[in-house]
């Protein structure tokens, strides 16, 4: 029996290398999903914290192994960059498909970001097919896993469109599950059923790095708002949150990036400076020659003007001249190295091995979507209650002007210019309609070749042929 | 009985791995004419209205293996872009259809109908709040007693009336007696996420005493303590002349407020409530 479990260990490993990558790593969990399966309450827990690591990626500077699962790190190349807030500095390569538009089913990024996203809830998976196992916390862990693997799907299926559902383990044979695409809007309801489950189960955490009651209930309320259906549920779960009271604005713009356990974020992806399994090396990249690359998620003309224009405090702590290169913009948001002149000390000795969190939802957001709920997929709306959440966040960035009614096309670029280079941006325009034509645009002053088929990512190429033509790829493929 | 894969399944994967990767190369283009349009063109595509603009329409080309498109618009307008926009100068129905055609000429076409029309934006429904001055046979069938309409017995004793030329309007006032026993309660619809002002006035009979009137989200209270403590806006005063108090506030999520009145120590009296949108 013994020898089976090695034998069927190493048979899980192949066939998940085939179909992506290794989702043993990292190796502490990779015991335990692929040799054992969890006996107690505490491997279960272990398993949990496998999920949270696979969402977390590794840090390709620090284990340059190339078939691994970087997550979150490198979700910034398939939302930031497709959309017209960031690009390469050098518009070369699978980073620069991103910048013109011309994303092949080939990408590296868009196969590593797909495989991560399964990653989680490969691993999501198998703690709630254990959770009888939990006698003490099963309702957390419960929640927590049903959490992220709603998380991932949500990445999943605004990035790719239909896409497999796998809701329990399955087995290798199993290809039927694997390859057949689901629609959307089925999608969407086992999301909406995963974070609603969650909000029950979870309460408040001391850590934004775990999953509680108020991350469900935003990530829920933005749901919702994608579906673009139920804007009162929406306005609800945001209401909860706002009279919560456990969140509030930082006062200091800076502080939210740069003093990670503030009352602002709700949800961010953990990372510890200076260790080889739980850095991050996207603030590296997004540096001029630090990481492997020129620069990426370098910051567009267009990006740069909104911010001067409409980002009021927010402009210096988003965006500046990269010192080695003055024709050229960095973002501020996660700078490994510091910059004194901005008061921002640096976060690790090393720059690739960085410990900046990344922010997947803060109190801003749920303010901007309370607006957004409000509107109700209006062009306008002069609603008090609205009107308060909207001022908040100008105040913050000290816009103190009395508003007196919010458009949706001014919400827009509140959200561009508040969550810029958050990796919200291609996800609002779509959201609000916006995207075919203000990425059009973008697309011709910039000599990039957009079209609408663009908006969805092309299922990797890897997969669709080991489904033997069963997956079926996106239009414009 | 996870995973019981046996080791001949594993070499056929890998074996499969390898045929499909020997296909790919050997998929070299035919000569012209020798083989079908294994894959001809499917044209398809979706249209999002203008979030400004009602009469703007775009289109996003969701077809394959195409390369040339042509759009009519359904109104004259015709393009040949891979993305389509117009924009409509009537209100109507229009059937858009894109023909999608490869470079073999296999033409594949594709119609779907829009409705170009100016959305209404609904006015804000002005609150009818019935018995307002809680005068006798107020209700629209021209009946009621003055408080019907203001009853609710899990929260408190119905309201008394108080006859006399001297209220606010009309002949009559809602009566609230000094043990604070009884309430007056009515739910009224509203528009959701609208600022309205409510209107009203009261007077205390006596020194030391106190009338609140609070507006509460939704309706279908049936607790004071919890009704008490929902409110989105309330005034306690304890003027001893008739006073007229306004309240404003946003209607929330919902498309009903209930109006709750209550008093404590001594006899109040309310009279006259208007509604209206801010």
């Amino acid at each position: 029996m013994k020898t089976y479990k090695i034998l069927i260990m190493l048979l899980v490993v192949v066939s998940f290398t085939s179909c992506g990558d290794d989702f043993l790593e990292p190796v502490p969990t990779a015991v335990l999903v692929g040799d054992t399966f969890p006996t107690n309450e505490s491997d279960l827990e272990s398993v949990l914290t496998g999920v949270y690591d696979a969402l977390q990626g590794v840090n390709s500077l620090e284990i340059t192994d190339n078939d691994l699962n970087h997550g979150q790190q490198i979700e910034f190349y398939v939302t930031e960059m497709l959309s017209d807030n960031t690009r390469s500095k050098s518009g070369e390569g699978e980073a620069g498909q991103f910048d013109s538009f011309t994303v092949q089913p080939t990408n590296g990024f868009v196969f590593d970001y797909y495989r991560s996203m399964y990653s989680v809830i490969t691993r999501a998976n198998l703690v709630l097919e254990n959770i009888d196992l939990a006698i003490t916390d099963g309702d957390r862990m419960e929640g927590e896993a049903r959490f992220m693997r709603a998380l991932a799907y949500f990445n999943l299926v605004r990035s790719f469109g239909d896409v497999p559902l796998i809701d329990r383990p399955i087995l290798l044979e199993d290809v039927e599950t694997q390859f057949t695409r689901v629609p959307t809007n089925e999608i969407y309801s086992f999301i909406v059923a995963d974070l609603q489950s969650a909000a029950s189960k979870l309460g408040s955490t001391t850590t934004a790095n775990r999953a509680s009651k108020a991350a469900a209930q935003g990530i829920l309320a933005k749901v919702y708002l994608t579906q673009g259906s139920n804007y009162g549920e929406a306005q609800v779960l945001l209401e909860e949150i706002i009279a919560s009271e456990e969140y509030a604005l930082e006062s200091d713009f800076r502080d939210v990036f740069y003093n990670e356990a503030n009352g602002e974020n709700i949800f961010t992806v953990g990372y510890v400076a200076s260790s080889s399994l739980d850095s991050q090396n996207f603030s590296a990249e997004m540096l001029n020659g630090v990481g492997r690359t020129s620069g990426v998620n370098y910051v567009t003309d267009e990006a740069i003007a909104a911010l001067d224009e409409f980002g009021g405090d927010r402009a210096q702590y988003s965006k500046r001249i990269d010192a080695g290169q003055p024709t050229q913009t960095q973002v501020v948001k996660y700078l490994p190295n510091g910059d004194a002149s901005l008061g921002i000390e640096p976060t690790s000795s090393d720059p690739t091995s960085a410990g900046n969190d990344w922010i997947i939802l803060r109190y801003s957001d749920v303010l901007l979507m309370h607006v957004e709920a409000i509107m109700a997929g209006g062009a306008v709306t002069q609603s008090s209650n609205a009107l308060e959440s909207f001022q908040l966040v100008r105040n913050r960035a000290g816009l103190t002007d009395v508003v007196e009614e919010v458009t949706s096309e001014q919400l827009l670029i509140e959200r561009r210019v508040e969550l810029a280079f958050e990796n919200h941006r291609i996800h609002d325009l779509k959201r609000f309609g916006a995207a075919q034509q203000v990425l059009t645009d973008f697309s011709n002053a910039n000599g990039h070749s957009f079209s609408a088929t663009d908006l969805l990512l092309p299922l990797p190429q890897f997969e669709v042929n080991l489904s033997n033509g069963q997956l079926t790829q996106n239009p414009g493929y | 009985m996870r995973y019981f894969i046996t080791p001949r399944k594993f070499v056929f994967l890998l074996i499969g791995m390898v045929i499909s990767v020997s296909c790919e190369n050997e998929l070299d283009l035919p000569e012209a004419g020798s083989r079908a349009d294994t894959m001809p063109p499917e044209a398809n595509f979706s249209a999002t209205r203008d979030v400004n603009n009602f009469d703007i329409y775009t289109f996003s080309n969701l077809s394959t293996s195409a390369t040339a498109y042509s759009w009519d618009y359904g109104d004259g307008n015709t393009s040949t872009t891979i993305d389509g926009q117009n924009q409509y100068a009537a209100e109507g129905v229009y059937t858009i259809t894109l023909t999608a055609s490869d470079a073999l000429g296999i033409t594949s076409t594709f119609s779907s109908d829009i409705e170009v029309i100016e959305p209404e934006e609904p006015d804000a429904i002005i609150p009818v709040i019935l018995e307002a001055s809680f005068e006798d046979n107020s209700l629209p069938d021209g009946t009621g007693d003055g408080r019907d309409s203001w009853r609710n017995s899990d929260l408190g004793g119905v309201i008394q009336i108080n006859t006399s030329s001297s209220v606010p309007d009309g002949s009559q006032a809602a009566k609230f007696p000094s043990d604070g026993s009884r309430i007056a309660y009515q739910e009224i619809e509203v528009t959701p996420n609208t600022d309205y002002t409510i209107t009203y006035s009261y007077r205390l009979e006596g020194a030391g005493g106190e009338a609140t009137v609070a507006i509460l989200p939704g309706g279908g209270y049936t607790d004071l303590t919890v009704a008490q403590g929902a409110a989105i806006v309330e005034f306690t005063g304890s003027e001893e002349d008739y006073t007229l108090t306004t309240l404003n506030f946003n209607s929330g999520v919902s498309s009903t407020v209930s109006i709750l009145i209550y008093n404590a120590s001594v006899e109040a009296r309310v009279d006259n409530f208007t509604a209206a949108v801010q």
